[in-house]
């Protein structure tokens, strides 16, 4: 029963994760957080048909494949083809996000939405007020340039297979725990025009929801039946 | 339970603002000079339920954390201020820019504003104004028999008798970051603090564009760009919509539970 109670609250959960990159469909360098706890629930359920015996752990990690890059022609907005992220600076610790389309603030850096700084090999890259963001070049490797003048490279940074110890902090943005340092990211391509779509797919996203809805519903009755066979049983003890 | 409804909801909400933008843009696809905008979205901060790497048994930590997060909102909504297409006009006053900048207009009331579109007339005054009757700072022009603009802003005004002065210059404004500039209406713009200040130049000098006269430029927007978002975000807003009546469904099996 308890079990049956916990599986209730762990698909609770993960259909808030599910609304979750059902609302972030359309959000730029969204990664979606992947949901295997009903997955993992039915299969032991059809195995044993019955109630789950033990707990399952949800695992509530961070999917990081590639969204589909879509153009916007935009000369800041900057998709990143490959693994890795752009790094932000704020007063407190760097960020990390795969979100590119930036702006430059009024003191000329290239900043994202948030108005963050966003890091180049040696300090934010500061764009000369003779030359404007629609006319600015940024090559496959992160080279900043407008027109001849080099501004800058972009720092594109990597975890390798610790970035699911990334943890989210909103506006498309990424916080590394303190033991953990990036390396300069390798075969990384920095795709100027495009922006990278979130990498929420609508068809699994809806099959998983339909998933969670009936396993919360053959949850729920199992308890009615317990209920009502814990009833008939005290009937029959009362007389 | 309830925060799914929210989460679905922001989805929801997020999406309509989408289907604003798109639908702006879509009806000013013949407005010369007109700028599209693009919605940026992102996601909500997350609700951290375990903490990654905090002890979960003796000596054991968590490799990941569990953290819900809380939906979506609108992270900004930035003009895109790429080249629109040019076409002629044959006026002699339509004057379209050739690359970056634009036109500094003053109000009656001595408020600046800019511009991209450059559909030009000649006040009773004889001075060079827009279509809402701001100046461009060029006058003398109420005797001339024709008027003349250069690649350079230049006017040049031509009398009956075959004689030619130069009436002054059109001047082009640039800033640090024009998405920043916040619309008027009207096709004007306005400076902002994060648009940074003008900076007033010649056309075709410190890489601003040139002038073209005889022609407009059109709005940015492509039509087959802006259609496909707005079935993006109208799909995405009808999937939202679906996440709230699943969730409905299972609130109503809880329901059903203890009737």
């Amino acid at each position: 029963m308890s079990n049956t109670a916990s599986n209730l609250d762990m698909l609770m959960r993960e259909f808030s994760t599910i609304t979750h990159n059902m609302a972030n469909v359309n959000t730029t360098g969204f990664k979606r957080r992947t949901n295997a706890f009903a997955a993992a629930l039915e299969a032991k359920q059809a195995r044993q048909n019955g109630e789950a015996s033990e707990e399952l752990e949800m695992y509530a990690g961070l999917d990081f494949s590639q969204g589909n890059l879509v153009q916007t022609a935009r000369s800041l907005d900057l998709a990143l083809s490959g693994k890795g992220f752009f790094m932000l600076e704020t007063p407190t610790e760097p960020l990390y996000t795969r979100n590119g389309v930036f702006h430059l603030n009024e003191n000329n850096q290239i900043v994202d939405g948030e108005n963050r700084l966003v890091s180049g090999q040696g300090g934010p890259i500061i764009v000369p007020p003779t030359a404007d963001a629609s006319s600015l070049y940024v090559s496959p490797d992160g080279i900043v340039q407008a027109g001849e003048l080099r501004l800058g490279q972009l720092q594109i940074v990597d975890f390798g297979a610790d970035e699911n110890k990334l943890q989210a902090v909103g506006t498309g943005a990424f916080r590394a725990p303190e033991d953990l340092t990036p390396d300069d990211a390798t075969g990384t391509t920095v795709k100027q025009g495009f922006q990278e779509g979130s990498n929420v797919q609508m068809v699994p996203e809806l099959v998983g929801l339909i998933t969670v809805s009936r396993l919360y519903d053959a949850n729920m009755k199992y308890i009615t039946a317990k209920r009502e066979s814990g009833e008939s049983l005290m009937n029959v003890a009362m007389g | 339970m309830l925060r799914a409804f929210s989460t679905a909801a922001t989805g929801m909400t997020a999406q309509q603002t989408m289907v604003d933008v798109i639908a702006n843009n879509l009806a000013n696809v013949n407005t010369s000079g007109f700028k599209r905008s693009q919605i940026n979205f992102q996601d909500l901060l997350y609700t951290q339920l375990t903490e990654p790497g905090v002890e979960v048994s003796s000596g054991i930590t968590a490799p990941v954390g569990v953290e819900i997060g809380n939906g979506v909102r609108v992270g900004d909504t930035t003009k895109v201020f790429s080249q629109g297409e040019l076409e002629n006009t044959g006026r002699n006053l339509d004057v379209a820019i050739q690359g970056n900048g634009l036109f500094q207009v003053t109000s009656p009331t001595g408020e600046l504003r800019y511009t991209r579109d450059g559909s030009f007339q000649i006040n009773g005054n004889g001075e060079l104004v827009n279509a809402m009757g701001y100046t461009l700072g060029v006058s003398g022009l109420s005797d001339a028999k024709s008027v003349a603009i250069g690649s350079d802003g230049i006017v040049t005004i031509y009398d009956t008798s075959g004689g030619s002065s130069s009436a002054g210059t059109i001047q082009l404004a640039s800033f640090p970051n024009p998405a920043g500039l916040r619309s008027e209406g009207n096709n004007l713009l306005s400076e902002t603090l994060a648009s940074g200040t003008a900076t007033l130049g010649t056309a075709g000098q410190n890489g601003l564009g040139t002038l073209q006269a005889n022609f407009l430029e059109k709005a940015n927007v492509q039509m087959v760009t802006q259609l496909v978002n707005l079935i993006k975000a109208q799909r995405a807003y009808e999937m939202n919509s679906r996440a709230i009546r699943a969730g409905d469904d299972m609130l109503r099996t809880a329901n059903d539970v203890v009737r």
